[in-house]
């Protein structure tokens, strides 16, 4: 059955979209989620600056612009990550085709050696760039990689939250992963990550919520401050958002080879 | 490296110096580009300025009676990065070394880039100038790349950064969906840099033996006229996930694999390569294979003993990351040598015989650890057909985000003196680098 079958046999045995809207499962509640923290808008751009924090407070840092547009027709996105700093890094470009059902198709481009290599990306649990985060983290996992589960519904902070237990289907570098999920706007509040003992190892912060106006009246709530703590080791890593824009009409061709080896410099300024 | 196209009989270098005049086609054309160019007001325009100071050092670990010197890398280095992103895309790019050598006991200027980058149509990019130029799927194996690359200095623990050698050239890149085609003209012939017995001992096919004592062996290089203007294309596109590409090359072999007895000079023989490419997702990881064929338009019948002779070059690589931060590479490579009959009928006495096929096999193993800040990385060539093999072991640590350190070593093994690792046996040395970047 289509996805879209299943939305509708499953409004159909809700009932009204109204009781669906209030009694939504545990995957309802996750999919918004992705929706509201991956894929606002057709596409984005953002300057993210990354902090990594060692427990005796030694800092790195990451600055690159992204560019993401999602493929109209389906779940699929392209990231294009252009790195300003560190200097060692400076001109790298990483281009990702993100497929959340297979694996991602990946390419790094080596400015002094003016390469584009493919890159084997079998397993996007790996860290990002040497940070805290995963590929996963910063551009999401597979809906059905997890079996969800509905635990409570509890305040945090100020917002009123569902809290949602996943569970990986197969090996993941988590066993349990629980988050606290807005009602308002869906946006993951905290997430905490269990390792094999079961000991929380990893946990996520959206620190600072912020709404992005489009320019075509509309407006996304976007996360321009997170934080993710490893725990177990004191290691953290900090994330700034700016210049966060929607709708910036990226042309498909900004995802591709010409871009990697000749950025598009009015986007990643 | 394309050590695998190794030098067959010898490598040898060009005696060119590093500091090259940028010689640039139809120069007065390149006057009005920069000079229209230079005239669009200035809007969205950004100047920026990086760089970094290293020193290096590397030291033989075997003895080598054939070399005065036992420091194979000793210098510091101060590069700069000027860039200019000017209107419409386009940006001014320079790239220049000052290098104080003590193996060499001198001063150098290495200008390594300096290029104008522009996008006049919406389908068109056009480089101009002095610029680095790489394709094909080889992880230091090249079968259509053949642009000049720097062994010595991967030979001898210099940043990967450097294997590559800029070109004088011209590049028109356009974009006709779903197609996209490189083309490239270079007029003036530059070489990659092989050992020539200066700081690395090496094959002289000269004496059929390692060079000795203050030997440096010495190239020709060809006459910068029209007609050797080298043509270089790419015609590439995307299927899904696999990609495409087509290749042609009209110009000169970038090693030295030409020997002229009479005037003891080696050379550049002409050279046509056409190949293709395909990469994609196989298993668990992304496979790559490459074909190439080069047509030795010297010695198309395979009966000049003194120039390469045409050969087929088959390459399938092979790359996946079985733990987290772990990623091995693996290629294996064919090169068969055409008219081999000829080959052997026509060799002169003494000189050192060469298989008919070469293989080579490649393993990459790189971990990272340490949120990445620290890299262990195996690079290693095995050849069953010359004997002969390579190992590069190399760790190194960012420090802080501009301060970086490596260490690593370059072995050579081999059983016979004139195989492509064989005879640089004994260079065995061991390097360190340390990098301020900013």
């Amino acid at each position: 059955m289509s996805k879209l079958g299943l939305a509708l046999f499953a409004l159909f045995i809700a009932g009204t979209p109204a009781q669906a809207q209030k009694f939504p499962t545990a995957t309802e509640i996750v999919e918004k989620s992705q929706q509201a923290f991956y894929y606002p808008g057709a596409d984005m751009r953002a300057k993210v600056t990354m902090e990594l924090i060692t427990e005796t407070g030694q800092k790195r840092t990451r600055v690159l612009t992204m560019l993401r547009k999602n493929d109209p027709k389906s779940k699929d996105q392209e990231y294009f990550l252009y790195f300003h700093e560190p200097g060692d890094v400076r001109r790298t470009v990483f281009l990702v085709r993100k497929y959340p059902e297979k694996d991602d198709d990946r390419w790094i481009f080596i400015p002094a050696v003016n390469m584009v290599q493919r890159v084997a990306a079998k397993d996007s649990r790996l860290s990002f760039v040497g940070s805290d985060f995963t590929y996963e983290d910063v551009s999401g996992r597979d809906l059905s990689a997890d079996t969800h589960t509905l635990l409570r519904e509890e305040r945090l902070g100020n917002a009123d939250c569902y809290v949602i237990q996943s569970m990986p289907k197969s090996t993941a570098d988590y066993t349990k992963k629980l988050r606290w999920i807005d009602k308002k706007n869906f946006l993951p509040l905290k997430e905490e990550y269990y390792d094999a003992q079961n000991e929380l190892f990893r946990v996520f912060t959206a620190d600072k919520i912020e709404e992005v106006a489009t320019g075509k009246g509309r407006s996304y709530p976007t996360i321009t401050k997170r934080t993710m703590k490893n725990v177990k080791s004191g290691h953290r890593t900090e994330v700034i958002y700016t210049s966060v824009a929607y709708e910036v009409g990226l042309d498909d061709s900004i995802f591709t080879e010409r871009s990697l080896r000749n950025p598009p410099r009015d986007l990643v300024q | 490296m394309t050590y695998s196209v190794p030098p067959p009989r010898n490598p040898a270098i060009s005696t060119l110096g590093r500091l090259r005049p940028l010689f640039l086609v139809p120069s007065g054309a390149v006057t009005l580009l920069l000079l229209g160019w230079m005239t669009l007001p200035a809007f969205a325009s950004d100047f920026s300025l990086h760089g970094f100071v290293e020193s290096a050092g590397g030291i033989r670990v075997v003895d080598n009676p054939s070399q005065s010197k036992d420091a194979t890398l000793g210098e510091g280095r101060l590069q700069l990065e000027l860039s200019y992103d000017g209107p419409k895309g386009s940006r001014l790019f320079l790239k220049a070394d000052a290098i104080g050598d003590g193996v060499k006991e001198k001063g150098e200027v290495d200008l390594r880039e300096v290029y104008l980058s522009l996008s006049p149509f919406k389908l068109l990019d056009v480089r101009v100038g002095r610029q680095i130029l790489t394709w094909g799927t080889g992880d230091l194996i090249f079968v259509n790349d053949l642009f000049p690359k720097d062994f010595v200095s991967f030979f001898i623990g210099r940043s990967l950064d450097y294997l590559k050698v800029g070109s004088d050239a011209v590049k028109f890149s356009l974009f006709p969906e779903p197609f996209s085609l490189d083309l490239v003209a270079i007029p003036h012939f530059t070489s990659s840099k092989v050992p020539t017995g200066e700081r690395l001992s090496t094959f002289d096919p000269f004496t059929n033996r390692i060079t000795a004592r203050h030997r440096k062996l010495t190239t020709r290089r060809p006459a910068a006229s029209f007609e050797n203007t080298e043509l270089a294309l790419r015609l590439y596109r995307t299927f899904g996930s696999y990609e495409a590409a087509l290749y042609g090359f009209r110009g000169s072999f970038k090693e030295p694999v030409g020997t002229d007895p009479v005037k003891q000079k080696l050379f550049f023989p002409e050279l046509s390569v056409y190949g293709f490419s395909v990469q994609g997702p196989l298993l668990r990881g992304v496979a790559s294979a490459e074909f190439g064929y080069s047509d030795s338009r010297e010695d198309r019948s395979g009966r000049d003993p003194f120039v390469e002779n045409s050969s087929l070059k088959y390459l399938l690589g092979y790359e996946e990351q079985p733990w987290a931060d772990f990623t091995v590479r693996a290629q294996y490579f064919l090169e068969q040598m055409l008219d081999f009959h000829a080959y052997q009928t026509s060799l002169p006495a003494g000189a050192p015989k060469r298989n008919e096929l070469r293989q080579v096999l490649f393993l990459r193993l790189t971990q990272l650890l340490r949120y990445q800040t620290v890299e262990l990385s195996l690079v290693s060539f095995y050849s069953p057909s010359d004997e002969d093999g390579y190992l590069n072991p190399q760790g190194s640590y960012k420090i802080t985000d501009s301060l970086s350190i490596a260490l690593g070593a370059n072995f050579f093994l081999g059983r016979k003196d004139s195989t492509p690792f064989g005879q640089l046996d004994k260079n065995d040395n061991l390097y360190i680098r340390l990098r301020y970047s900013f």
